[in-house]
């Protein structure tokens, strides 16, 4: 073998790696669907529609962000949608019947965040119960609490202009399209979560988790307060997701977010994410979101009727989730 | 060298008395073989060695020195490094992230558990390790470790206590679940590991393993150390009579006389 041969064979491996990875298959098929709708329907992609779809994205996809880390350390949590309702009508109860200052309140929010997240993670680590009970059992309590100390009304939300509104959901024209500032933080969470799962020390350990968690113990990784934290993360996210949806829909609603948990596991395992634990993708985690917010919002548009689109998500989640467990197999077996 | 004491260990499990009163001593650059029957309290030994959990009563000394270890940190710090059968590596990290998977080199240190991995360091420590130990395929630092047979597994697993300098490894049933070939390159392994001058503590339920590569064999039953002999003065037969409890010899001999 020459020596050219040797230095060129990595270069093609990497090549090969990267086109049978989960996220670039993902990615191939979200495209071959944005053309799709784009070919089917001229308005998918008019700016209108695509400042409407970035503006949801992010309310989903930033959850998602926190459900992939979570994923990768081998736990999920169903609480999310429940926690996504519950943060904003907790705060605007602070401010409407408590008389509290807006920022005291959404402070008071975020502590009830991490409270849940603390708690579902303590239950998880400590006494061993699996996070699909624990986290359902969290489901109802955090969402029955919504609808209790609401007595089931939706609340008017905060919609006096100020520094938290404009945070949180601002919004800006960059030529005909128009984007909130909630897609910043999408997109600065986003390149934070890349960083922190690939690039630092504690990606490392969340994937070794999640991999196998006695051989990250035995290496002396404090496997039981990185599940922990990242419990926290997710809630903490969902709240902030809540509070970015209710400030841009001017209402907190006590049933708001509804069925969202599984939608972001959708989103999360489509891009790629093992649902076992050990393999995330952050990118995959983007290519999903996005995905599945233009499979929703295309569907509308080439006119499949509403009460029928599920069926539609449904089935495409399934086919992707074949993909790729196909190229899996097929990977296992090169 | 004593590298290793360990001093009337107890440790009991409720009413169960899984340690009752364990001593040995590990010399440097020694293969000492700790057989025994299923229950015997080999696990339990180890497990206290290597930190997952405290003894009841009695002492751990390294290098002379009267040591606590409370955690498998604790263990690690003491230069005492425990494998642990397909319980060592995480499949879905690569071999550079497994090998520095707890003690990963970073940059900005300062930045805690966000700090960034130093990946070319990780990479090149690793591919020097590879070399160094002499796994016989070309391996690659950045494959994964799924795509690793069982042997290689057990290797990469040496190779990183040996990377940590570890004055102590434990091995617990190295060769389980591995083919023949498989089987004689990790007994290479464990023989090499020696000569660089580590001790190994090496727990299996295979006989003939001990007879290739150990110098001395401690036989435990219900708990306790029943017998503790060097290789050169004592024979299969005797030692599987030791650990069963049965006078195999008698036995054999009785089989003859008919």
């Amino acid at each position: 073998m020459t020596i050219a041969a040797e230095q060129e064979m990595p270069r093609s491996k990497r090549r090969s790696s990267l086109i049978r990875s989960p996220q670039f298959s993902s990615l191939v098929i979200l495209i071959v669907l944005l053309a799709v709708f784009g070919i089917a329907d001229a308005n998918f992609l008019s700016p209108l529609n695509i400042s409407n779809m970035m503006a949801f994205l992010p309310e989903l996809g930033i959850i998602a962000l926190g459900m992939t880390l979570l994923l990768t350390a081998g736990e999920f949590d169903l609480s999310v949608g429940a926690v996504f309702g519950l943060a904003p009508v907790v705060v605007m109860l602070l401010v409407q019947n408590g008389g509290f200052d807006i920022g005291i309140a959404l402070l008071a929010g975020l502590l009830l965040c991490i409270a849940i997240g603390a708690v579902n993670g303590l239950i998880v680590t400590k006494i061993g119960i699996s996070s699909f009970l624990v986290t359902l059992s969290m489901l109802l309590v955090v969402r029955g609490a919504a609808l209790y100390i609401t007595q089931g009304f939706p609340l008017k939300s905060w919609d006096q202009p100020g520094f938290f509104v404009t945070l949180l959901a601002g919004s800006f024209n960059i030529g005909t399209f128009r984007f909130y500032t909630s897609l910043w933080w999408f997109i600065s969470l986003s390149l934070l979560a890349i960083y922190v799962l690939h690039y630092a020390k504690l990606g490392n350990w969340i994937s070794a988790i999640g991999s196998n968690r006695n051989a990250a113990v035995a290496r002396g990784v404090p496997a039981d307060a990185v599940k922990i934290w990242l419990f926290i993360l997710t809630s903490v996210l969902a709240g902030l997701a809540g509070m970015i949806s209710a400030f841009r829909i001017s209402a907190a609603s006590p049933v708001a977010g509804t069925g969202y948990e599984l939608e972001v596991i959708a989103m999360v395992v489509v891009g790629g994410t093992a649902l076992t634990g050990g393999r995330g993708t952050i990118l995959g985690t983007i290519v999903g979101a996005l995905m599945l917010r233009s499979i929703r919002n295309g569907i509308v548009l080439i006119g499949v009727p509403g009460l029928a689109y599920n069926i539609f998500v449904g089935v495409i989640i399934l086919a992707m989730l074949i993909l790729h467990a196909l190229l899996q197999k097929n990977a296992a077996r090169s | 060298m004593e590298v290793l004491r360990l001093q009337n260990l107890q440790k009991s499990f409720g009413s169960v008395r899984a340690l009752k009163n364990a001593s040995f001593a590990l010399n440097e650059g020694e293969v000492v073989a700790l057989l025994g029957d299923n229950g015997a309290g080999k696990s339990t030994l180890i497990k206290a060695i290597s930190g997952v959990f405290s003894v009841d009563r009695g002492d751990i000394y390294v290098r002379g020195q009267k040591v606590s270890i409370r955690s498998t940190r604790d263990a690690m710090d003491l230069g005492i490094e425990t494998i642990h059968q397909d319980t060592s590596l995480a499949p879905d990290l690569s071999i550079a992230r497994n090998l520095f998977l707890g003690r990963e080199p970073v940059n900005l240190k300062w930045l805690g558990v966000f700090a960034p991995l130093d990946l070319a360091k990780l990479r090149d420590a690793a591919a020097a390790l590879l070399k160094r130990v002499g796994i016989s395929k070309k391996l690659d630092a950045d494959a994964l470790v799924s795509t690793l047979s069982g042997g290689e597994r057990q290797s990469i697993a040496i190779s990183r206590a040996m990377q940590f300098a570890a004055k102590v490894i434990i091995l617990d049933e190295p060769t389980n679940n591995l083919g023949v070939e498989e089987t004689h390159g990790v007994l290479r392994f464990v023989k090499e590991v020696r000569s660089a001058g580590h001790s190994v503590l090496l727990i299996t339920h295979n006989i003939h393993h001990v007879f290739q590569v150990a110098d001395r064999i401690i036989v435990m039953r219900r708990g306790e150390i029943v017998a503790e002999q060097t290789v050169a003065d004592t024979d299969l037969l005797t030692v599987e009579s030791i650990i069963t409890g049965a006078d195999m010899s008698a036995l054999l001999k009785e089989t003859r006389a008919k």
